[in-house]
C-alpha cells in the first residue's frame, strides 16, 4: 500500500517496555506475535509475564500474515476527529494464522464494508506512518482450493 | 436477633439526584445532593458516616469527595471497574459492616458528563480512544470505537446464535415502554422496533437506538447493619450476596470469545453466595450501556440459555409481567446514563423491594438482582438483594 489513508493527526501508540519491539517489527513489515518461550502460549497484545505458566521469557514469532475475520463493524461515527469524515469504515477482529489463538483488532480495507463477513480470509496490507511506525491493516484475499 | 444477625449487611437508604441534565452542578455538586438525600431517606446524619465509598476517574478521588462531604471516613473504598464499580463498592461495603469495621457506609456517584461535553467544546482534545491508557491504543489506533467494541460482540452474537437487529431494538422498546412512567427519564415517547433499525447506525449492527443515552446524574445509598436499620425509618433491604469478576482490560482482542462475558462468572457466584437460584428473581437492573449487553447479560446470568437472550427479550420477557422485569425506571438506554450507571440499578432495585415505583411496580417484589457491565465487556458485578433476611 503506498496511499496513506490514516491522517496525520491519529493518535500514535506510547510503546512500553513490553511492546516496543512488536512496533520495531511492525515498521519493518513484519507480523509477529509474542510466544512464551516456556509453555508455547501466545499473547497480544504483548505483556510482560505469560498468563498461562508466569514465565517472563518470551519472543516474538514471526506470524504469515493471513487470517480469519472473527467479527467485525462498520463504523459510521468516529469518536477521533481525525477520522470524522472517514466513515464508513470497517474495524475488525482477526484471529491471526499460526498465532495460537491470538486475535488482532485491525480494519480490512480493499472491500465494501457491506461484502465483508466473518470467516472472511484476509492477508496484511501495511500502512507506512513514518519511517518509525507502521500499521497492520488487513484486505481480502482468494485462496485456491485446498 | 442473634450476634451474626446483628451485623447482617442492609440498604437503608437511597436517593437519585435531580437528572438528566444539571449544568448549574459540578461533579461534586451531584455527590452532595444524593449524598443529603440518601442519608435523609436513611434518617441518619452526615456525623453518623464513618465509611465512604466512591469511584471516579483520577486517583484519590474518593478522597477528595469525602473532602468535600465533610467527611473523616475510616473506612474508605474507590475500586474502579467502569460500569461496574457501584455493585462492587456496595459488595465490599457490606463486607465492611459485616466484619465491624465500619458502621455506616455512604456510596455516592455523581457525574456531570452531559454538561461537561458541552464546557469542553473548542478544546481541541483528541476524542474518544485517543486518551486511552497504555495498552488499550492496541485497538484504538484503526479507528475502533467504545460503541464499536459492543457492535463487534453483537456481530458475533448474530453469527452464531442467529439474533436479529430486531431482537436487540426490543430492548430499547422495552426499555422506553418504562420510561414512559418516570417523569425525569430523558426520553420519554415510547418508540418502536421500527423506529430502533430505522435510526442511523452509529456502530454496525448498533443503531444510535440501541446506544444509552448520555446524561449528568447521580445516586447514592446507605449501607448499614440490620441492627442499625431497626432503628431507621425505612424499612431496610437486605444484601443477600454479591460478586464480581473481570476478563480483560479494555482490548477487545485479549477478550477471547465475544460472546461470554464476566456475567457468566459473577452471576453462579453471588447467587451462591445469597442461596438462590436465577428463578428466585422477581426483578432485575441490568446495565444497559447497549442493547446487546441487556442480551449477553441475561444470558450470563442464567435467566435463559446461552443464545437464547434475543428470543428472550423479543418475547417481552424483559417488560412489565414479563420473565424477568427489568430496568423499570427506563435504564441506561431511556432514563439516565451519566458514564457508570451501577448505582442508579442499585437504588431501582431497593426501591422496587419497597414498593415504591407506583406504574412500573413489580407486584410481590422479594428478590432484586442488580447487575453492573465494565469497559469493554471487561467486568461484571452482581448484587443480589432481598426485602426479607436471609
Amino acid at each position: 500500500m503506498t496511499v496513506r489513508w490514516f491522517p496525520d493527526e491519529m493518535p500514535l501508540p506510547a510503546a512500553s517496555a513490553e511492546t516496543l519491539g512488536w512496533w520495531e517489527a511492525a515498521a519493518d513489515h513484519r507480523l509477529v506475535v509474542q510466544r512464551c518461550t516456556d509453555c508455547g502460549r501466545t499473547r497480544h497484545p504483548p505483556g510482560p509475564v505469560c498468563p498461562g505458566c508466569r514465565s517472563a521469557a518470551a519472543e516474538l514469532a514471526q506470524l504469515p500474515g493471513t487470517g480469519t475475520v472473527y467479527t467485525f463493524t462498520v463504523v459510521h461515527q468516529a469518536f477521533i476527529p481525525a477520522l470524522a469524515d472517514r466513515v464508513p469504515y470497517v474495524v475488525a477482529a482477526v484471529d491471526l494464522d499460526g498465532a495460537g489463538g491470538a486475535r488482532l483488532v485491525t480494519d480490512v480495507v480493499d472491500v465494501a464494508p457491506e461484502d465483508v463477513t466473518i470467516g472472511m480470509r484476509v492477508a496484511v496490507a501495511w500502512e507506512d506512518m513514518g519511517p518509525e511506525l507502521a500499521l497492520p491493516r488487513f484486505r481480502p484475499i482468494e485462496e485456491g482450493g485446498a | 436477633m442473634n450476634a451474626k444477625n446483628r451485623r447482617r449487611p442492609v440498604i437503608a437508604g437511597v436517593a437519585t439526584s435531580d437528572y438528566p441534565y444539571l449544568p448549574e452542578l459540578s461533579e461534586h455538586g451531584v455527590h452532595g445532593q444524593v449524598a443529603d438525600r440518601a442519608l435523609a431517606d436513611a434518617g441518619l446524619g452526615l456525623a453518623e458516616v464513618d465509611g465512604f465509598a466512591t469511584a471516579g476517574f483520577f486517583p484519590m478521588y474518593a478522597v477528595g469527595v469525602a473532602e468535600y462531604l465533610g467527611l473523616r471516613p475510616t473506612y474508605l473504598d474507590e475500586t474502579n471497574t467502569g460500569g461496574s464499580s457501584f455493585e462492587v463498592l456496595v459488595e465490599h461495603a457490606a463486607y465492611a459492616v459485616e466484619a465491624g469495621a465500619a458502621e455506616v457506609v455512604l456510596v455516592t456517584y455523581g457525574s456531570t458528563q452531559l454538561s461537561q461535553m458541552g464546557r469542553r467544546l473548542g478544546t481541541g482534545g483528541g476524542g474518544r480512544g485517543a486518551g486511552m491508557p497504555g495498552p488499550a491504543v492496541h485497538d484504538a489506533l484503526w479507528g475502533n470505537t467504545l460503541v464499536g467494541n459492543y457492535a463487534m460482540a453483537a456481530r458475533r452474537h448474530m453469527f452464531e446464535f442467529g439474533t436479529t437487529p430486531e431482537q436487540l431494538a426490543a430492548v430499547a422498546v422495552t426499555m422506553r415502554d418504562h420510561a414512559v412512567h418516570n417523569p425525569q427519564a430523558q426520553y420519554r415517547d415510547p418508540i418502536t422496533v421500527e423506529d430502533v433499525v430505522g435510526s442511523r447506525l452509529v456502530a454496525d449492527p448498533l443503531h444510535k437506538l440501541d446506544c444509552c443515552v448520555i446524561s449528568d446524574g447521580g445516586a447514592a445509598c446507605v449501607v448499614t447493619t440490620a441492627e442499625r436499620a431497626a432503628d431507621l425509618p425505612k424499612e431496610p433491604v437486605h444484601i443477600l450476596g454479591g460478586a464480581h469478576a473481570s476478563t480483560h482490560h479494555l482490548n477487545l482482542s485479549a477478550m477471547g470469545e465475544l460472546t461470554t462475558t464476566a456475567a457468566a462468572l459473577s452471576g453462579p457466584a453471588a447467587f451462591a453466595r445469597a442461596g438462590i437460584t436465577p428463578a428466585d428473581v422477581d426483578v432485575a437492573q441490568l446495565y444497559d450501556s447497549f442493547t446487546i449487553t441487556v442480551v449477553l447479560t441475561v444470558e450470563d446470568l442464567g435467566f435463559c440459555a446461552k443464545g437464547e437472550g434475543g428470543a428472550f427479550v423479543e418475547d417481552g420477557g424483559l417488560g412489565l409481567g414479563g420473565r424477568l422485569p427489568t430496568n423499570t425506571d427506563g435504564g441506561g438506554l431511556s432514563s439516565c446514563h451519566p458514564g457508570m450507571r451501577g448505582m442508579f440499578l442499585i437504588v431501582e432495585a431497593v426501591r422496587q423491594l419497597r414498593g415504591e415505583c407506583g406504574p412500573t411496580q413489580v407486584p410481590g417484589a422479594r428478590v432484586a438482582v442488580a447487575h453492573g457491565t465494565g469497559g469493554v465487556l471487561s467486568t461484571g458485578a452482581t448484587l443480589v438483594l432481598g426485602k426479607e433476611a436471609p
